[in-house]
C-alpha cells in the first residue's frame, strides 16, 4: 500500500480531526528529545491522534494487516528516539489522550488513559490527599504513558523507586491488534501475583511490544511534611562519601542529587534568585514523612554532611524547598547556559552505576571531558547512582558533532565497564541500541523472541531496543 | 537585515533541546494539542526555513501564525531562546515571500496613518452607535464576512465616539509643583478603544506632579507589525516615535499599555533595530520607558489619602506583556492596594493568557475564544466586581468574556479605578 492511500484509509478510519497527513505537519513529529533525531530527523508516514482504545485498536489492525509499522508516541520528550518513526510508519500520538478515568481513593489507585501529564496527574491526586510518586525531572510536561513505556523515574526513586512497582495493570493493543488486560480482568488488588507478569513485561518495553491505553497505578498518601538539606563541598569526592555516610548513620532520603560545578552555574544563570553557592559540587538530600521525623533525619543529615561539606543548609521552608528543587530539576536544559554558543545535547546523558563509583566515574566523565576538548555539565540521581551528564556543544559545527559521537560513546563504554548500564531511566530507543548486546550478552537474542511473540511482523516501533 | 543573518535566528535555534517545556506552558497548545502548534515546533520549522528545508510559503506561515506571541515559552525557556522573535523573524520573511495586498494596506499603510485610523474608527463608532452593526447581524449581513470574521465581529461592541487624542492637550500642567517632566506613549488601544485610559492617564500624571506631553505625530509601537511579519514597518515606526521623543527631552516615557511597554524595551528595540544605526538612541529611549503602575508605585511612590465609602472586589490579570515579556506582577496589584476601598482577590492562574493579543482574537477566533473561556472560568470564580488588567487588549478581549460568560463585573485599568476615586476628592492646585 503506498502512502498516498495509507493517509485516506487512516483518514476515513479516525476522521480528518484525528489524521495529519500534511507533509509540513508530519515533519512536526520527526524529532524528541534526543541529540540522534536532530542529527537524523525522521518523517512517519501519517500521524494519528486517536482518543479512544477502539481508535488505536483500529489503526493496529489496519497497520497489522498491511504490514505497516506503528510507533507510539507520547509528549515526544524522550531522549533516545524511542517515539520517532526511524524505521519509516504511523506515529500514534496518544498526548491528547487526557482523562483520569477515575481515581480510587478506597483503593488507593488511580486509572489514567496514556496522555495525562505526570504533574497534572498528582495535582488531581493531591485532592485527595494522594500521590503518584515518581517524579522526573519532566513532571509538568511527560506523559504517565511514556513514564510506562520507559519505566521511568527521578529525583525521588531512591526511597520509592520507579514507575515500574506501581503499575498494577494495563491495557494494552497487541501489535495484532487484540485488547489485552494485564494485571487481572477485574482486578482492583494491590498485591497480585497470578500468572506470567505481563504487566511488569510491558513496563518499560518502550512500545516494541504494544501501545498502553489505559493504566492502573497504586497510589500512596502525601507525605505530611518534606525538608531539603543542602550540603556545599569544595571537593567532588567529599560528594558521594557523603551520600554512603548519610545511609550509614540509617536515613533514606527519598531523593538525593548532585550537582557540579558547571551545573550549578548554568542554574544560577538561568534563575539567579536560586543562588546556589559556587563549589566543585552540591548535594540536595530530600526527606520526607511526619514533621518530626522529617525534622529527626534533617539534622541527622545536617551533622553527618557537615563532616565533610563547606556548608550545610536545612530548610522547611516551602519557598526555599521549591526553588532548591526546582534547581535540580531545570538542570537538565539549563545546562547549555555554560557556554554562550552552545546547546546541551541528550546523548550519553543516562548511565547508571554502583553507588560505590559514583565518584570514579564523575572523575572519569570529566577526563573524557577534557580529553575530547568538550564541556560536560554533571548532575543526577545520585542517591541511586544515575548519573546525568550533559556534553555542552555547538551542534552546528560538524567537527564538535563529530567529537561528541566519541565522547558519547565513551560515557557508554564506560558505565559496561564500571559495572552499570547504559541507561538508568530515560531507556535504550534507537539511541542505545548498539550496546545491547555488549551489555546483555545472549540474554538479547531471548529478548527478540520475547518481541516475535507478540509482534509477529515486525511492526511494532522496529529499530528500537536492539 | 536578511532573514537568516538576524541574531537569534543565527545564534538561537540551536539552542533548543526540544525538551518540551513549552508545550505545556503554551496556550495555544493547550487548546490544539499538535506538536505545530507548540513552541518547539515553530522553532523547528524556523529551523527548517533557515536550512532551506521547506519552502517559505503561506502553508509555513500559518503554522508559525498559530502562535499569539505571548512570550509565555520564551520566559520560561531553560535554554534562554526568544521563540516570539525567532517566529517574528520567520514571520517577516514568509511575508516577504508571500506578499498579500490586504495585509500590505492594514500593516504598511492604514496602521502607520494615526490620523487615518482615527477617521476609520470614528466612522465605526458612529455606524455602531446607528446600530447598523445589529441591523447587520440582524439581516445575516455579518454571516456572509469571511472565516471567523462573522463571530470576531462581536468582540468590538462598543467602538468609543471620540479617541484619546481628539480629547487631551497635548501638554498637561504638573498640579502643585513639577516632579516629573513626563512623555505618554499613547498607544492605539488607548487611543481608540479605550479611551477613559488615557484620560485617567493624563489625570492621575498630573495630580502626582507630573508635566505629561502627549508627542504631536505619535505613531503605533509597531507590536501589530511584528506580529504581522511587518518587521521593515515596525523599524520604520521606531524610528519615527524615538525622534519624537527626542525632542520632548522628558524625564520618562510612560505608557498604560503592557503591549506597548513590551515593545519599547531595550532588548525588544534591539531585536527591531538590527542593521540600523539606532541601536545607541534606541538604549537611551528604552531606559526612559516605564509601564504606567511601575511609576506610580517605585518612583512616585503615591499614597492616596482619599476618603471613600465604596468597597470594591478586585482581582487582576497580567498582560502576558507585562508578567512574560518584563517580569511586572508586583507593581499592578500594589497599586491596587493603594486604592482605598480595594480588596485585592488573586484568581487561580492569573498569569494565563487571555487568548486576546490584539488582532489574535479576530485571525483566530475559536483558539482564542476557548483560551478566553479558562480565562473568565477563573476570574469569575472569585465572586469580584471589578476585573483589573493593564492592556486596552486584554480589556476588551475579557470585556468579551464578561459577555460571554454573563458575569457582569467591570473590567478596567488600575489607573481608571485611582482617578475614580481621586475624582471624589479634588487635589488642591
Amino acid at each position: 500500500m503506498n502512502n498516498l492511500d495509507i493517509k485516506k484509509e487512516l483518514v476515513k478510519m479516525l476522521g480528518p480531526d484525528k489524521v495529519l497527513t500534511n507533509d509540513l505537519d508530519l515533519m512536526y513529529y520527526s524529532y524528541d528529545s534526543s541529540f540522534l533525531t536532530k542529527l537524523q530527523p525522521a518523517t512517519p508516514t501519517a500521524v494519528v491522534l486517536p482518543v479512544s482504545t477502539a481508535a488505536v485498536q483500529q489503526v493496529v489492525r489496519f497497520a497489522y494487516e498491511n504490514g505497516i509499522n506503528i510507533i507510539p508516541r507520547g509528549a515526544g520528550t524522550g531522549e533516545t528516539g524511542g517515539c520517532v518513526a526511524t524505521e519509516g510508519g504511523i506515529v500514534i500520538d496518544l498526548s491528547r489522550w487526557r482523562e483520569i478515568v477515575e481515581i480510587d481513593v478506597n483503593n488507593m489507585q488511580v486509572m489514567v488513559r496514556p496522555g495525562v501529564i505526570h504533574a497534572d496527574l498528582n495535582d488531581e491526586l493531591a485532592k485527595f490527599n494522594l500521590f503518584f510518586p515518581p517524579d522526573p525531572g519532566s513532571s509538568k510536561m511527560c506523559t504517565v504513558g511514556g513514564m510506562v513505556a520507559n519505566n521511568a523515574s527521578g529525583l525521588r526513586a531512591v526511597k520509592y523507586w520507579t514507575t515500574e512497582p506501581y503499575v498494577l495493570g494495563l491495557e494494552v493493543v497487541t501489535p495484532t491488534g487484540d485488547v489485552i488486560i494485564t494485571g487481572g480482568q477485574q482486578a482492583r488488588c494491590i498485591k497480585n501475583v497470578s500468572g506470567l507478569n505481563l504487566t511488569k513485561l510491558m513496563v518499560g518495553s518502550e512500545g516494541v511490544l504494544g501501545i498502553v491505553t489505559l493504566i492502573r497505578l497504586r497510589c500512596f498518601p502525601r507525605p505530611m511534611a518534606r525538608g531539603i538539606a543542602m550540603a556545599v563541598f569544595d571537593h567532588l569526592d567529599d560528594a558521594p562519601a557523603t551520600v554512603l555516610d548519610v545511609y550509614q548513620a540509617g536515613v533514606l532520603p527519598s531523593g538525593i542529587e548532585i550537582l557540579d560545578g558547571s551545573a550549578i552555574k548554568a542554574v544560577n544563570d538561568f534563575k539567579p534568585q536560586i543562588n546556589l553557592p559556587d563549589a566543585e559540587a552540591i548535594l540536595l538530600f530530600e526527606v520526607d514523612g511526619n514533621p518530626p521525623g522529617v525534622e529527626f533525619e534533617g539534622q541527622i543529615i545536617k551533622e553527618v554532611a557537615g563532616r565533610r561539606a563547606r556548608q550545610v543548609e536545612w530548610s522547611t521552608d516551602k519557598k526555599r524547598m521549591a526553588e532548591l528543587w526546582e534547581g535540580r530539576s531545570i538542570t537538565a536544559t539549563a545546562a547549555a547556559r555554560v557556554r554562550s554558543d552552545g546547546s546541551r545535547i541528550f546523548a550519553g546523558e543516562d548511565i547508571s552505576v554502583p553507588i560505590s563509583k559514583v565518584a570514579e566515574v564523575l572523575r572519569a566523565i570529566r577526563a573524557l571531558g577534557d580529553k575530547y576538548g568538550i564541556k560536560v555539565v554533571n548532575y543526577g540521581h545520585i542517591g541511586d547512582g544515575n548519573v546525568h551528564c550533559a556534553p555542552v556543544i555547538n551542534p552546528e559545527q560538524p567537527h564538535e558533532v563529530e567529537l561528541v559521537q566519541k565522547l558519547v560513546d565513551d560515557i557508554h563504554l564506560l558505565a559496561i565497564e564500571m559495572n552499570g548500564s547504559t541507561t538508568g531511566e530515560h531507556g535504550v530507543g534507537a539511541a542505545r541500541r548498539g550496546y545491547a548486546v555488549l551489555e546483555h550478552g545472549p540474554a538479547v537474542e531471548y529478548m527478540k523472541k520475547v518481541k516475535a511473540a507478540f509482534d509477529p511482523k515486525g511492526i511494532m516501533n522496529p529499530g528500537k531496543l536492539f | 537585515m536578511e532573514f537568516r543573518e538576524l541574531p537569534p535566528v543565527k545564534e538561537q535555534i540551536m539552542k533548543c533541546v526540544r525538551c518540551g517545556k513549552c508545550r505545556e506552558l503554551c496556550p495555544v497548545f493547550g487548546e490544539i494539542g499538535i506538536e505545530n502548534a507548540s513552541p518547539r515546533g515553530h522553532v523547528f520549522m524556523v529551523q527548517m526555513l533557515r536550512d532551506g528545508k521547506v519552502e517559505p510559503t503561506s502553508e509555513v506561515y500559518e503554522r508559525l501564525g498559530q502562535c499569539l506571541m505571548c512570550e509565555t515559552c520564551s520566559a520560561n525557556c531553560p535554554s534562554g531562546i526568544d521563540v516570539h522573535e525567532l517566529n517574528a523573524a520567520a514571520r517577516a520573511y514568509l511575508t516577504q515571500n508571500n506578499p498579500n495586498r490586504g495585509k500590505d494596506f492594514l500593516y504598511g499603510n492604514f496602521w502607520t496613518k494615526p490620523e487615518l485610523m482615527k477617521q476609520s474608527i470614528k466612522l465605526a463608532s458612529l455606524a455602531q452607535r446607528m446600530g447598523l452593526q445589529k441591523l447587520a447581524r440582524n439581516i445575516g449581513l455579518t454571516r456572509l464576512l469571511p472565516g471567523d470574521l462573522k463571530d470576531a465581529e462581536k468582540i468590538l461592541e462598543h467602538i468609543p465616539p471620540r479617541s484619546a487624542r481628539s480629547t487631551l492637550p497635548a501638554f498637561t500642567p504638573a498640579q502643585g509643583g513639577t516632579k516629573y517632566r513626563v512623555g505618554y506613549f499613547l498607544g492605539c488601544g488607548t487611543d481608540f478603544l479605550s479611551p477613559e485610559i488615557a484620560q485617567a492617564t493624563v489625570n492621575v500624571l498630573s495630580r502626582n506632579g507630573c508635566e505629561v506631553y502627549i508627542p504631536e505625530g505619535l505613531k503605533c509601537c509597531g507590536l501589530p507589525h511584528i506580529a504581522n511579519g511587518k518587521l521593515d514597518v515596525a523599524q520604520q515606526l521606531t524610528i519615527h516615535n524615538i525622534n519624537l521623543f527626542k525632542k520632548l527631552n522628558v524625564d520618562y516615557i510612560i505608557t498604560d499599555c503592557g503591549s506597548c511597554s513590551a515593545t519599547l524595551t531595550e532588548k525588544n528595540l534591539h531585536f527591531v533595530l538590527q542593521g540600523t544605526t539606532y541601536q545607541e538612541e534606541a538604549a537611551d529611549f528604552a531606559a526612559r520607558v516605564m509601564d504606567l503602575t511601575v511609576f506610580l508605585v517605585d518612583v512616585l511612590d503615591i499614597q492616596v489619602d482619599v476618603h471613600t465609602d465604596r468597597k470594591w472586589r478586585v482581582t487582576y490579570h497580567d498582560p502576558c506583556h507585562l508578567v512574560n515579556a518584563q517580569g511586572i506582577t508586583a507593581q499592578p496589584r500594589e497599586l491596587l492596594r493603594r486604592i482605598p476601598g480595594v480588596e485585592l482577590v488573586e484568581m487561580p492562574q492569573a498569569a494565563s493568557c487571555c487568548g486576546g493579543s490584539g488582532t489574535y482574537s479576530v485571525t483566530h477566533h475559536q483558539v482564542s475564544m476557548q483560551i478566553l473561556d479558562k480565562k473568565m472560568s477563573n476570574a469569575v470564580s472569585t465572586g469580584a466586581d471589578i476585573l483589573a488588567t493593564c492592556c486596552p487588549s486584554c480589556i476588551m478581549q475579557l470585556n468579551f468574556g464578561c459577555r460571554r460568560s454573563n458575569w457582569d463585573a467591570e473590567v478596567l485599568h488600575p489607573v481608571v479605578l485611582l482617578d475614580r476615586v481621586y475624582q471624589q476628592a479634588p487635589a488642591a492646585v
